[in-house]
């Protein structure tokens, strides 16, 4: 592996990080800056590309740059805001200013203190983290030290992560979800065969209706190869749901409720975290504590010791659950206004 | 090899804060929207620029993959706003919008 | 092998300044799409296969399964990015942007 970082990369990526936030902030049509926004969420995960931070920089590019810019223009679209109101006199600004500076410069003060890059003996590498690089592979035969750290080693810390994007979606659904509208919107209304405006695109559809396929096969490899690329449950879960997202915009959402009825979402929400939360209770009852993968391997297949490797694997496939339909669902209420029949 | 692929890539980033003066400059709003589709193309590129001067080419090709997949969604999103509102300039909503 | 991924990627560099100029300098938001459009594919096409020349030559069957994955790359890159510019520019002109004229100037 050649030096890292690579510092003429990472200089101008800085420079383009600062332009883009403070073009995104300066822009006063709110979908402009919406979009700029999902650009600077971008260059972000290059600037973790850079640094070797692979499992982060895919995240970040799922989420922020793909499903997250999504989410503001459905909301964009409901609440019908478009322009950024102007704010404050001069003596305002002027004041905000200097409270920021001097935050700034506080925190900045601390920036000799801290250990140089890389460098052996700071706290991080000289205590926790030679522990899992020696012993990772010996353990749960998992070569990725990133996914056995997130789903073996701190399995409470990612169990509760996935309890965390639960609640966002319920919350979320509780808050917009009108019931006065479910009772209108019938059934026949939604199986019937859909109508579309002549002046839709047909280009959109079947180029959309290609790629879903592919998206949601590469988003399984994603989750079950997670062992031993980047990749994962979390990155795998939003890739599988921004493949359903991108059926509900460039059809009508309808055809997205005449798959997954609401029902069945929401059900399925939960059953992501049930079963990662069974598996746990699962090693309580063969002998073990909770989240100790090896005591699986009395019912798991395979050889003894993989029995950690299928532990994981049984997690991901839970985060990646509910991960996606959190997405989906998210994206219908956003994008309807709660009203589930029709929206962006 | 590592010269070159350095050498290309900071091209490849100065070509992209030429594009970024579009997206400031853009008199409409999907002129920006232009912009930021052909930043994002550009990005799947740096990304396989920085797995080629890493050496491990196969950890970076998954995600250009993902980001492909997503940068077409983003386009396809904003685009259908527009499809829909049916106009470009904002308009003014009565009482001032208090989104800010 | 290697000389023609470097002559491809440097070509594919060539077609995107001629992407930027176009699309700082055209007049309208729709010659800017053409510039774009046609451009920024044509270009991420020819450096990504520059890539595979590159890396092609890679022991015990990882080359092969580099190039193909590009290749998927491509593939989706060759399909999504001109749906996108149509989609844009659909949307463009339903939002009702006026076209250039040489004589209203």
């Amino acid at each position: 592996m050649p030096e890292l970082p690579i510092w003429q990369f990472d200089v101008l990526l800085l420079i383009l990080v600062v332009l883009f936030a403070v073009v995104a902030l300066s822009i006063r049509n709110l979908m402009g800056a919406a979009v700029v926004f999902g650009a600077y969420s971008f260059m972000m995960c290059l600037i973790w590309a850079g640094m070797g931070a692979v499992d982060v920089a895919f995240t970040e590019a799922a989420v922020g740059a793909g499903v997250s810019t999504v989410f503001v223009v459905s909301t964009l679209y409901n609440t019908g805001a478009t322009m950024q109101r102007r704010t404050g006199g001069l003596t305002f600004k002027l004041f905000i200013g200097v409270v920021v500076t001097v935050a700034g410069a506080f925190l900045l003060s601390a920036l000799p203190d801290f250990p140089k890059w890389g460098a052996p003996d700071s706290p991080v590498n000289a205590t926790v983290a030679p522990y899992y690089i020696l012993n990772t592979f010996e353990d749960a035969h998992v070569p990725n030290i990133v996914t056995s750290v997130l789903a073996d080693y701190r399995g409470f810390d990612t169990l509760l992560e996935t309890t965390v994007v639960f609640i966002a979606c319920i919350a979320i659904y509780s808050i917009m979800r009108v019931d006065k509208a479910k009772l209108e919107t019938d059934e026949p209304a939604i199986v019937a065969a859909p109508r579309y405006d002549p002046s839709d695109s047909l280009i959109v559809r079947q180029a959309s209706r290609f790629m879903v396929p592919f998206m949601q096969l590469f988003a399984l490899y994603v989750i079950a190869h997670g062992h031993y690329s980047p990749g994962g449950g979390f990155q795998g879960g939003v890739i599988l749901g921004a493949s359903l997202i991108l059926l509900a915009i460039s059809f009508d959402l309808k055809f997205l409720l005449r798959q997954w009825s609401e029902k069945t979402l929401m059900l399925l929400v939960a059953v992501g975290v049930f079963l990662y939360a069974a598996v746990g209770l699962t090693c309580m009852f063969m002998g073990g504590d909770y989240l100790d993968y090896g005591f699986l391997d009395s019912i798991l297949p395979g050889e003894k010791d993989m029995a950690r490797s299928h532990g994981i694997l049984l997690v991901e496939i839970g985060v990646g659950i509910t991960v996606m339909f959190s997405m989906i669902a998210i994206h219908i209420n956003l994008a309807s206004n709660g009203r589930f029949d029709r929206g962006l | 090899m590592n010269t070159f692929i350095t050498t290309a890539g900071i091209a490849l980033i100065g070509l992209m804060l030429l594009v970024l003066i579009r997206a400031i400059k853009g008199p409409t709003v999907i002129d920006r929207l232009v912009a930021i589709n052909v930043i994002g193309t550009k990005s799947i590129v740096m990304l396989l620029f920085a797995g080629i001067l890493f050496g491990q080419l196969e950890m970076f090709v998954d995600i250009a993959l993902g980001y492909g997949l997503l940068n077409y969604i983003v386009s396809i999103a904003a685009s259908r706003y527009y499809q829909h509102r049916k106009s470009l300039e904002p308009e003014h909503s009565p009482g001032g919008s208090p989104v800010s | 092998m290697d000389l023609l991924g470097y002559i491809l990627i440097s070509t594919g560099l060539v077609f995107f300044l001629g992407t930027t100029i176009g699309l700082l300098r055209f007049p309208d938001f729709y010659t800017r799409m053409h510039a774009a459009g046609k451009g920024d594919t044509l270009s991420t096409v020819v450096i990504l296969i520059g890539c595979i020349c590159l890396n092609a030559t890679q022991e015990d069957g990882l080359g092969l399964l580099l190039a193909l994955k590009i290749l998927l790359i491509i593939n989706f890159i060759l399909i999504g990015s001109p749906t996108a510019t149509h989609a844009m520019m659909d949307a463009g002109n339903k939002a009702g942007a006026v076209p250039w004229r040489k004589d209203s100037e």
